[in-house]
């Protein structure tokens, strides 16, 4: 090898590792959300926006894989092929034999990566890009630490001297340069892809629509669809689920109807059961806001102007990714807008907002101050205001062992044939406890409905959902534009983002690539939509 | 070569039981605050327990009624027309012109102040309606939408309405000049302070001078 093929050879070795680095720390810290018994690891892990870093740090590697395979192609054609036939021993034939298991490591993960990224075989795409980073991990080990122990400080003399050579300077700056150009380049083109594009079917403002959960109006049959898998949650099928999205919108409300797959339909949310001590509530996670068994279905859809990466840079991953706030009980991680732009979250629940026939309008802003009488703080996640009405949850104060519930259900609650998951206000008493008759093992919901729905800012958004024979459907609406600061107005561009939670209270599935409206009207002067209605029926909703 | 190795294992044996040193624990809660919560009975409880019935300030050396929504006399959706009698038999306000269930008739102000002593919450009496001051003492900024500006952490179920004071003999001004006199009120979302006729139903956030026991020679 001339000096100069070896200067070249340096410069992407040491750029990859630094790539390579990131880009394992990164993704680690990502995969933790998913394989909890990664969280000794924390430590050492970097916290914050992990997914941008990831993809920035992933390109560059691919960029530096790029380079070095042209750089074999290159020297394959200038070196004699006699010298290469020359046979091997000692460390040099384990180093061969390492470095083919680092290549096989290497493609394994350069594949999995875009085609997870561009949601193909997105199931096994995912468990060949874990156990290839965990092999890349393994890899690092073979090669760098079996170098160190053969050469010691000599190596890092090896690696880095003949790049600061005086005359080797000036390359050395190029080619760095280079390697920036083009995996910036890179980043920038996966950026500019980061959504899939969801048309709107046009509706008149006299078309019926129900929120009914049931699908059965004839447009839906008409609308385009799109289907996300989401991946990463608790409770689901190798914790992901696919998710089919259909919209349709007229003049001032837009219409939404997702359908994702759930077998088992959970409607048990922290009930409260009787014992012997007293009330007490269910729980196998709640204490530490992680809640998978006694828990509720759920549904989020988050809303954005722009489709970055990571849910438009609303996720901070570790255990306390801003250091200057509380950490999370979970280890998981928070959500928050930083940028001073507010993205918008419906989040529906199947016991607490269906019946209403709402979803709780939130949304990501800034972080919130601390407060020293809250156990939980949720970082740049908001409720929006409301005026009045929504749940309240049936405890007069929440502890681990034994509750006193707020109101008892009215005397004939035990002849009931049927419960709700709920407990309607007008149907229940306030707890006193010579009232408390209940036999030991009655089971009570932890879920008080006042009398009214959400009122104001959290109310705008209708929801209502329906299981049938494993699959949630859920239709949504709300105005295009509702006029208020918390919420994103609906429009051409807006980036949308889902994630299904299965009887779980914060782990939730998810997905890279935003899913961006196209609303393909032509305002008249009037403002009606003017634009045709498809005429084919969508086949992937049969 | 084996020198290194050993180094090399001495440094993982390190970095190891730095990862362990270093695990994560558990959020951990901070003492520093102004309020204190205090129980029913009168005892002091750290800023993560509960359920609390009142709250010490620190800084003023007051102790505030804490409102609940369970449906007792200290409920936040009660409200109470204004009302007042004092020791000499004299009579102020408008009586039982609020809406409360623990009332056989309706609610005035002076019922709860009534209750409240009679109850002994969280083991003190001396309860009576603050002084507009006290109650301005409360505000502070909330960066959560649509909520109260106060410490709603140790002060929950505050409405959006207006709370009484003791200050009475307010002139009414603007729709209620002609009732004469009233007292002033304050709102916790907006801060604005109003003087209402004594008629109207408000809400009502009782404060004592009585720390409960072992709480004044904590500060």
């Amino acid at each position: 090898m001339t000096r100069k093929s070896r200067n070249v050879f340096l410069i992407i070795h040491l750029v990859a590792i630094f790539a390579a680095t990131a880009a394992l720390l990164t993704g680690l810290r990502i995969a933790s959300l998913s394989h909890t018994y990664l969280h000794w690891l924390s430590p050492v892990l970097p916290q914050g926006n992990m997914h941008k870093w990831h993809l920035l740090a992933t390109t560059c590697f691919m960029v530096c894989v790029l380079a070095y395979f042209i750089f074999r192609l290159y020297q394959a054609k200038v070196t004699h092929s006699k010298a290469m036939r020359q046979p091997l021993a000692g460390f040099k034939k384990y180093h061969l034999w390492v470095n083919r298991f680092g290549y096989i490591t290497v493609l394994g993960l350069i594949c999995s990566g875009p085609l997870l990224w561009l949601q193909m075989w997105p199931v096994t795409m995912a468990q060949i890009h874990y156990y290839a980073a965990l092999s890349l991990l393994l890899y690092l080990l073979l090669h760098s630490y079996v170098y160190v122990l053969q050469y010691g400080r000599l190596l890092i003399q090896r690696l880095l001297t003949p790049l600061v050579q005086p005359h080797s300077q000036r390359a050395t700056a190029m080619a760095l340069l280079l390697l920036a150009i083009t995996s910036t380049g890179l980043y920038q083109l996966v950026t500019a892809n980061n959504s899939q594009e969801l048309k709107l079917l046009a509706l008149t403002n006299t078309t019926p629509v129900h929120i009914d959960g049931q699908a059965n109006e004839d447009f839906w049959q008409h609308a385009p669809s799109i289907t996300i898998h989401t991946s990463g949650g608790a409770n689901f099928i190798d914790g992901s689920t696919n998710v089919t999205i259909k919209a349709a919108a007229n003049a001032n409300e837009s219409y939404f109807l997702f359908r994702w797959f759930d077998p088992t339909q959970s409607l048990q949310h922290l009930p409260l059961v009787k014992t012997p001590q007293g009330w007490k509530v269910q729980q196998n996670g709640f204490y530490h806001f992680d809640e998978t068994e006694f828990y509720e279905d759920k549904f989020a859809v988050l809303l954005s102007k722009q489709c970055g990466h990571g849910g438009d840079n609303t996720t901070h991953l570790g255990l306390q990714p801003f250091a200057d706030k509380p950490a999370n009980w979970h280890g998981k991680g928070y959500h928050a807008s930083l940028d001073g732009k507010v993205r918008d979250l419906w989040h529906w629940k199947a016991v607490r907002t269906d019946h209403k026939r709402q979803a709780d309008d939130n949304h990501f802003g800034p972080l919130l101050q601390m407060r020293s009488g809250e156990r939980r703080y949720t970082a740049g996640y908001h409720a929006d205001g409301k005026e009045s009405g929504g749940y309240v949850m049936n405890w007069q104060w929440y502890s681990p062992s034994t509750v006193t519930p707020k109101r008892l259900p009215n005397p004939d609650y035990l002849t009931q044939p049927h419960h709700a998951a709920f407990l309607p206000w007008f149907d229940s008493q306030p707890y006193q406890p010579e009232l408390d008759h209940f036999p030991l093992g009655t089971q009570l919901p932890s879920v008080l409905y006042r009398s009214n729905q959400f009122e104001g800012d959290r109310g705008h958004v209708a929801a209502k959902g329906q299981w049938q024979q494993g699959y949630w459907t859920l239709e949504i609406a709300r105005k295009h534009n509702t006029g208020s600061a918390h919420d994103v107005e609906l429009a051409n561009g807006t980036c949308l983002w889902v994630s299904a939670f299965d009887s779980s209270q914060t782990a939730h599935t998810r997905h890279q690539r935003a899913v961006q409206l196209h609303y393909p009207e032509q305002r008249d002067a009037a403002g009606a939509v003017e634009f045709a209605m498809a005429t084919t029926p969508s086949k992937e909703w049969q | 070569m084996k020198q290194r190795a050993l180094y090399s294992l001495l440094i993982l044996l390190l970095f190891s039981c730095l990862l362990a040193w270093l695990q994560p624990s558990t959020p951990a809660v901070s003492q520093a605050s102004r309020w204190q919560k205090i129980s029913p009975q009168g005892q002091r409880l750290t800023p993560w327990q509960g359920p609390w019935a009142c709250v010490w300030d620190k800084q003023n050396k007051r102790l505030w009624e804490v409102k609940t929504d369970n449906e007792n006399i200290h409920d936040g959706y009660w409200s109470y027309s204004w009302w007042q009698q004092t020791e000499a038999g004299l009579e102020r306000g408008a009586a039982n012109l609020g809406d409360c269930y623990f009332e056989s008739t309706r609610c005035d102000s002076q019922d709860l102040v009534r209750r409240a002593n009679q109850q002994r919450l969280c083991n003190v009496a001396g309860w009576r309606l603050p002084q507009i001051e006290e109650l301005q003492s409360l505000l502070q900024s909330n960066d959560r939408a649509q909520q109260a500006k106060m410490a709603v952490d140790y002060f929950p179920h505050i409405k959006a309405g207006d709370y009484w004071s003791a200050d009475h003999s307010q002139a009414l001004a603007g729709a209620y000049q002609h009732l004469g006199q009233g007292a002033l009120a304050i709102n916790f979302y907006s801060g604005d302070i109003t003087p209402l006729p004594y008629r109207n139903a408000a809400f009502v956030l009782l404060v004592s001078d009585q720390a409960p026991a072992g709480v004044e020679m904590t500060q």
